[in-house]
């Protein structure tokens, strides 16, 4: 077992539990998707504070939410197109809102250079989002690039409780730009050998 | 020779076009080397605005230059 394999291993332990519980009171899974928006509001206006700590707490408990409404929706048997497409735009409400808390700080701060690197940052996590979305409206799957959501939040936290989201952001904005261009190379080499075959 | 001259460029094209999965080595490979950059850059040499000090590298530099 590799070492991110172990640590996702024991993480799913207390998740389970929640999920369980969850499950157990019926909640509903878009009902958590929101709460998980709300709470990753207060996480974006911790950042917005200079509150680096408390930010990376309230993301844990957000993103708990964020992880475990697809988890409860499949044992409810609750799966539903529309959940799939409000789960997905309101994951984009959160990553803007936490990106949107630290270009607040920096700007507060005078410090134009990081307030760039995070809209820049957030532009490209976005596309992420964006060109995986356009792609597999025309092919059937477009899952290449590192820097995709899970990965993402757990740098933001990484970034939050040790006090280094400068580093975090410079790595999110490099491998996001890697990431839409993967992307957009799959898409073209996969569209390109259909008409290969066509031709 | 030419197996040689091609690996490194390699390794970097597969970093970069990212096909890998979850929980495999190269992907513990890739935690490890972000995690590394983000704690072991000193925050100086980022101009980060929140984070001050120069990091584990920077006090290793220290104990080297002292």
């Amino acid at each position: 077992m590799t070492v991110t394999g172990f640590i996702g291993t024991i993480c799913m332990f207390p998740l389970r539990v929640i999920i369980n519980t969850c499950v157990r009171l019926r909640i509903h899974p878009n009902i958590l998707t929101f709460v998980g928006v709300l709470i990753n509001v207060a996480a974006a206006w911790a950042l917005a504070l200079g509150r680096f700590v408390t930010a990376a707490i309230i993301m844990v408990i957000a993103n708990i939410f964020d992880f475990i409404d697809g988890k409860v929706a499949l044992e409810l048997k609750a799966v539903s197109a529309f959940g799939g497409f409000w789960d997905s735009v309101i994951d984009r409400f959160s990553d803007i809102s936490l990106f949107i808390g630290l270009i607040y700080l920096y700007s507060r701060m005078g410090r134009t250079d990081y307030v760039m690197v995070a809209a820049l940052a957030m532009m490209f996590v976005v596309m992420t989002s964006y060109t995986r979305a356009r792609a597999e409206s025309i092919i059937p799957k477009c899952k290449v690039g590192f820097m995709e959501r899970p990965e993402r939040i757990v740098l933001f936290m990484v970034g939050a409780f040790t006090n280094r989201m400068a580093a975090v952001l410079w790595v999110t904005l490099i491998l996001s730009i890697f990431t839409v261009a993967d992307r957009i190379i799959l898409t073209w080499r996969e569209l390109k050998n259909a008409e290969g075959v066509i031709a | 020779m030419k197996r040689a001259a091609t690996l490194p460029a390699r390794v970097l094209w597969n970093a970069f076009y990212w096909t890998y999965e979850r929980a495999t080595w190269q992907y513990d490979l890739m935690v490890i080397a972000i995690l590394a950059f983000v704690w072991l850059t000193p925050p100086d040499w980022l101009n980060d605005p929140t984070a001050t000090g120069s990091g584990p590298i920077g006090w290793l530099l220290e104990l080297v230059n002292r």
